[in-house]
């Protein structure tokens, strides 16, 4: 029940619905009491012949009446109680997305998004339930097994309550031990069902392997194996499943048998009438449901519980990139440079970057090259705050880059990634990302610098295509160059290009470096990139290797130097050649 | 909305005559639970009958014989327990039923994919084709499990208890048929709002994942472009569509489902309550029967509760199934095995003639490719990315028919083998060598079960796995992951080496791969690779020319031309393309003769 406890601040939040709603669900169990009590009525009535047509007309309308009140009550509960428990689950899901909107991507790092997306989906379903069903088997057990037990024993008899109730308690018992089997059965069965998932999963992304080999027949077998187990343990779901109705059906009817044989006595004795004999087995149907409920209680709040904590313990993770104290609340600018010792991942020992110094004018542009793995990303995230450098500092205008305002340093800097990650919207708003106000035109702008504008137009709906995986396949030159165009809206003081050339070919990439020369006066650019083409006219080259500069220069300097950066040039100048088809094209 | 889309091939009524069909081969075991339910159904109405007999019978007339109310005791509490067992195992047979028909179905799908042409999987993306296999015969499976199960459970207990009231009393049972226009005409409206509603809400909580995914995704670029403040509130628009869709969906089920239905039995109960009040103006009347009548109303409405709540789920499940059918009609078969006669392939002699081949129809891949290779010879096919290499391999492989031209392996058509004895005899090295979840041995032997520890041990041995796989923890039986990420790509590729040799092709297929390995796996895959190709027909894709150098014939392919053939020393005399390659891997050593080598070669 410590749900309850830990979910109080949501209901004190919402006390008027849930006292309203309470109050309401109280109300048409009350309510439920009355039918029982008139045909026990009407039955005496018309054993001893007393009944007339005026007071059967009065229990009819009262029976009318009830109806029209439990319709209403019925009604009004259900939207106080389960509107209230969607009204949580709403609460909870903004909360994690703004959660999440703060969380840096170290964070994202240690997680796998499936994992979030489960507690976002599954956990807060299940909070929810608690909120909902969870008050209602609460109250309903409660309320209404009392107001049952109290209509037989004071409109009835205590005595043939107490024999009849006997076989009761056991089916509480089981329905929380059924739940219990079924909950761990049923995950059981989904076990299997995503490891079938992954099978299918393995055999579509092995279909040359699959083919090649002739393992059609094979992968059939498998499937129908893998599929039988899935069948298995959904048939010991529907086991566990089907000892419900059973159990109900055999123990009310025992209580029938008990109240019909002692109620019998009853009446020959005199001390009972018929009719309340009648309204008594009525009345025992009403228990069914407050025993079912007290016996779902246990499941639902136990589920909630889990839930509840797996939500909560990720929404106090602190945010560990935020704005440092007294921050300057501009826009930086100026030229940037760079003084770090070194940067250590958490967790790491040995540092990703060493001994960086360097800085550049405003309006100048830096290259950074080097294998895979030499650093790269990691010196331009730094840029950005995707990581913070506690071995050193960043300066933009001579102001450092944690001393100014997180939003404003970003404000500052367009930003292209290497995976250039499109959301599923039309071309225009993924170009228009930073800038969601911005015009037709200004979009056209900066589509035509990134010299994606004509593959645009060539798109049945132009800029109203919608991309993703709703909408059509881009070729990664395309998406490239789409982010690149987004970055270029912002018009930022500083451009990171990481490694964002790599899809497109080298006339392209010529046609873009020159826009960017040409558009970008005054403003800085960082470029980092495989093929040294890219950074060719840079004023500043690095050469990075394990996080050390090796080379540094600008591209005659270090062609003369004739050490890495030189060899590698040659080599890639060679390699267009060659896929250009050299003497064929 | 996908609904859209896929309507025009198979349409919901023929989809839904399709499942039924699918329940065909359970007749016998249908007929059982059917039974079983009879019985079951037979047992919940029998009670209050007994009840009867015993108020009218011996309680009113006070008569009391002990043998005779023993008797009705005890076939009271056998009745019930006979009910209830019988309610279980109708239950579990009716969901065993259920589950095999999905199995089927599911089986079937599969089936049926795994003989869809290459053509089919590069038009469709993988991770619908998954969905269509799982999720999609999962909601099927809510159809059968759920659904249509209820619908025979209620309805089945919904004509129990109308007999039960016509023995107990004609008239009156006449009278509450008319629940049954009621219960339709809410049925009904119920379900074209409710069907509406579930829709959205369904389609709201998907927009809401799809945005928490993709959110999540590129959260580095919403935080670096400051657009976390927009993307909250977009989220929280989705967030508070879904929510008034929950609403909308919770006021409906509120107005139509447990409230409505309480409200109908009470005017059915007022109804019987008058009925027997007014005869008892005029006659005596048996209580007993009012007591019966009264227990079978209380009874009777459970089931139409069961059966409103199934609704929804009805029209989902359809959408599915008219999905599920559509792949199942595909036409985008494989190239199977045409005409007859069943040649076999002996010496490994293959000759591609005038072969032209586009994958879209419009853009020629290949161009007019002949070459023959003679039994035991090596064919290497070299050019830079999309020059066409790979698409030769893939029509070698009869991954794709053939447009244009002819194939054939040692005299025969391509189109004329069996799957088996080409995919025997015809052994392909990947380039991404793929490895499926299961252990080093069953990776090797795949499902060959003809193939013999010993020769699997004996194909690793031949292709030098053996020495990293001995020094596994346990070895052959060691087992392997997803994709084998805890492998490297060397050791991975040896691997896939051994898988082919372990076959004994008498025609290799290798497609190198371009990833580079530590040095010390790369001298034994080279090793590896010379000895396979010993005694072979080979048709090689060569990414480092070193290792084609003594082929007997290279192909310099160009924009799916061959562009020049000869031995390696016959092209490096002819100083064009394949000169221009090797001059480039022959590595930084040579970087002077390179630069030599770009100026003479006149830079774009």
């Amino acid at each position: 029940m410590r749900i309850f406890l830990d979910l109080w601040w949501f209901f004190k939040q919402e006390k008027w619905k849930y006292l309203i709603g309470i109050i309401f669900l109280m109300c048409s169990s009350l309510v439920s009491m009355l039918p029982p009590y008139v045909v026990g009525v009407i039955v005496d009535a018309i054993r001893d012949r007393q009944l007339t047509p005026s007071i059967l007309g009065k229990w009819v309308i009262i029976l009318a009446a009830a109806g029209v009140v439990s319709y209403t009550a019925g009604f009004i509960w259900r939207q106080m109680i389960f509107g209230s428990s969607v009204r949580l689950a709403r609460l909870l899901r903004d909360r994690l997305f703004h959660h999440f909107t703060k969380m840096s991507p170290s964070f994202y790092h240690k997680r796998r998004i499936g994992d979030l997306m489960a507690h976002s989906t599954n956990d807060i379903l299940a909070v929810q339930d608690a909120a909902g069903e969870g008050i209602l088997t609460l109250i309903d057990s409660i309320t209404m097994g009392a107001m049952v037990a109290v209509s037989m024993i004071t409109l009835v008899s205590w005595k043939l309550t107490l024999i009849a109730l006997i076989p009761m308690p056991f089916l509480a018992w089981a329905t929380s031990y059924y739940a219990s089997l079924l909950h761990q059965r049923f995950h059981k069965a989904q076990a299997a069902f995503s490891e079938l998932n992954d099978k299918v999963q393995e055999n579509i992304a092995g279909v040359r392997v699959i083919k090649a080999f002739g393992q059609e027949q094979a992968q059939k077998d498998l499937f129908r194996k893998q599929s039988a187990d899935v069948v298995t343990k959904n048939i010991a779901v529907a086991k566990a499943d089907a000892l419900f109705d059973p159990t109900i059906i055999f123990i009310v009817g025992m209580c029938y048998l008990l109240s019909l044989s002692f109620g019998a006595v009853f009446v020959v004795h005199g001390s009972m009438t018929l009719g309340e004999l009648t309204s008594f087995t009525l009345y025992l149907g009403q228990l069914i449901w407050p025993m079912l409920a007290f016996g779902l209680l246990f499941n639902i709040v136990e589920r909630g519980r889990a839930s509840y904590n797996r939500i909560d313990k990720l929404l106090k993770i602190k945010p560990d990139i935020v704005d440092r104290k007294e921050v300057l609340d501009r826009v930086p600018r100026g030229h940037v440079s760079f003084n770090i010792q070194q940067l250590v991942y958490p967790e790491h020992t040995i540092p990703v970057l060493k001994d960086i110094q360097f800085s550049l004018a405003q309006g100048q542009t830096l290259g950074v090259v080097g294998k895979t793995g030499s650093g790269k990303t990691t010196l331009l995230k730094l840029m950005i705050r995707e990581f913070d450098c506690e071995d050193g500092d960043i300066q933009i205008g001579g102001v450092s880059i944690y001393n100014v305002k997180l939003s404003k340093l970003r404000e500052a800097i367009g930003y292209v990634p290497q995976d250039h990650f499109l959301f599923s919207a039309t071309i225009a708003e993924n170009i228009a990302f930073a800038r969601p106000e911005a015009s037709i035109a200004d979009i056209e702008r900066a589509a035509k610098l990134a010299n994606i504008h004509d593959d645009i137009l060539e798109f049945k709906d132009g800029y109203q295509t919608v991309v993703g995986e709703r909408g059509v396949t881009l070729s990664g030159g395309q998406k490239q160059r789409i982010s690149i165009a987004r970055a270029l809206l912002m018009n930022p003081d500083i451009l990171i290009l990481d490694d964002s050339l790599s899809a497109v070919d080298a006339h392209t990439e010529e046609a873009i470096l020159r826009a960017l020369k040409a558009n970008r006066d005054n403003k800085t650019t960082l470029i980092s990139a495989h093929r040294l083409s890219a950074v060719q006219h840079a004023d500043l080259i690095l050469v990075l290797e394990e996080g050390r500069i090796i080379e540094r220069g600008t591209h005659d300097t270090l062609m003369a130097n004739d050490h890495w950066y030189a060899s590698m040039f040659r080599r890639q100048q060679l390699e267009s050649l060659v896929e250009e088809g050299g003497a064929y094209s | 909305m996908n609904e859209h889309d896929t309507a025009g091939a198979v349409s919901r009524k023929s989809a839904f005559r399709r499942l039924i069909r699918y329940m065909k081969p359970h007749k016998k075991a249908l007929a059982g639970a059917f039974t079983m339910l009879i019985i079951a159904t037979a047992g919940d109405v029998l009670g209050p009958i007994l009840a009867k007999v015993f108020i009218d019978d011996y309680l009113t007339p006070r008569v009391f014989d002990p043998l005779k109310l023993i008797v009705l005791i005890v076939s009271f509490i056998l009745l019930y327990v006979i009910a209830a067992l019988m309610h279980y195992f109708q239950l579990i047979s009716f969901q065993k039923i259920a589950l095999k028909i999905i199995q089927q179905l599911r089986v079937d799908v599969f089936g049926k994919v795994q003989h869809l042409g290459l053509a089919f999987f590069d038009q469709t993306p993988g991770g619908s084709l998954v969905s269509r296999i799982t999720n999609d015969t999962e909601a099927i499976k809510d159809l059968y499990v759920s659904v249509l199960s209820t619908f025979v459970q209620s309805m089945t207990l919904l004509a129990g208890i109308f007999i039960g009231m016509f023995i107990l009393d004609v008239k009156l049972a006449l009278i509450c048929l008319i629940i049954f226009p009621i219960i339709f005409i809410l049925m009904q409206v119920y379900r074209r709002f409710s069907s509406k509603i579930y829709m959205r809400t369904r389609q709201k909580l998907s927009q809401l994942n799809a945005k928490l995914n993709e959110s999540l995704q590129g959260m580095n670029i919403i935080q670096a472009m400051r657009q976390e403040n927009r993307l909250r509130k977009e989220f929280g628009a989705i967030n508070q569509q879904h929510f008034s869709a929950m609403m909308k969906s919770i006021r409906l089920n509120s107005l139509m489902l447990r409230p409505a239905v309480y409200a109908l039995y009470l005017l059915v109960l007022m109804i019987t309550l008058s009925f027997f009040g007014i005869q008892s103006f005029g006659a005596v009347i048996e209580v007993g029967v009012l007591y019966a009548f009264v227990n079978y109303l209380d009874q009777l409405f459970e089931p139409v509760n069961s059966m409103m709540m199934q609704l929804s789920r009805f029209q989902q499940a359809l959408v599915s199934a008219v999905r599920v059918f559509e792949l199942l009609d595909d036409k985008r078969q494989a190239p199977m095995k045409e005409g007859d006669g069943t040649p076999s392939i002996d010496k490994g002699m293959v000759e591609f003639q005038n072969v032209s081949f586009s994958y879209d129809g419009k853009t020629d891949i290949l161009k007019n490719i002949s070459f023959t290779a003679k039994p035991g010879e090596t064919v290497a096919l070299v050019g830079h990315t999309g020059s066409g290499k790979s698409s030769i391999i893939n029509l070698l492989m009869r991954f794709y028919p053939i447009d244009r031209g002819k194939i054939t392996i040692d005299g025969a058509p391509l189109q004329s083998f069996h799957d088996e004895e080409l995919r025997r005899k015809v052994g392909l090295v990947l380039q991404d060598p793929f490895l499926f979840v299961g252990d080093v041995k069953s990776n090797i032997r795949l499902n060959h079960d003809y193939i013999t520890d010993e020769q699997v041990i004996k194909a690793a041995e031949f292709v030098q796995a053996d020495s990293f796989i001995e020094k596994l923890p346990r070895k052959y039986g060691e087992p392997i992951g997803e994709r084998g990420a805890a492998m490297s790509s060397g050791q991975r590729q040896l691997l896939s080496f051994a898988r082919t040799m372990a076959l004994n092709p008498k025609i290799l297929v290798l497609d190198e791969a371009t990833a580079s390995v530590d040095t010390e796996t790369e001298e034994a895959i080279q090793e590896a690779l010379q000895n396979m190709r010993k005694g072979r027909t080979t048709i090689a894709i060569a990414h480092r020319l070193s290792t084609i150098q003594d082929a007997d014939h290279i192909l310099v392919l160009h924009k799916g031309e061959i562009v020049e053939r000869g031995t390696h020393q016959d092209l490096l005399e002819l100083r064009g393309l394949y000169h221009k390659m090797y001059m480039l891997q022959k590595g930084d050593d040579l970087n002077h003769h390179l630069t030599l080598a770009t100026r003479s070669g006149g830079a774009s």
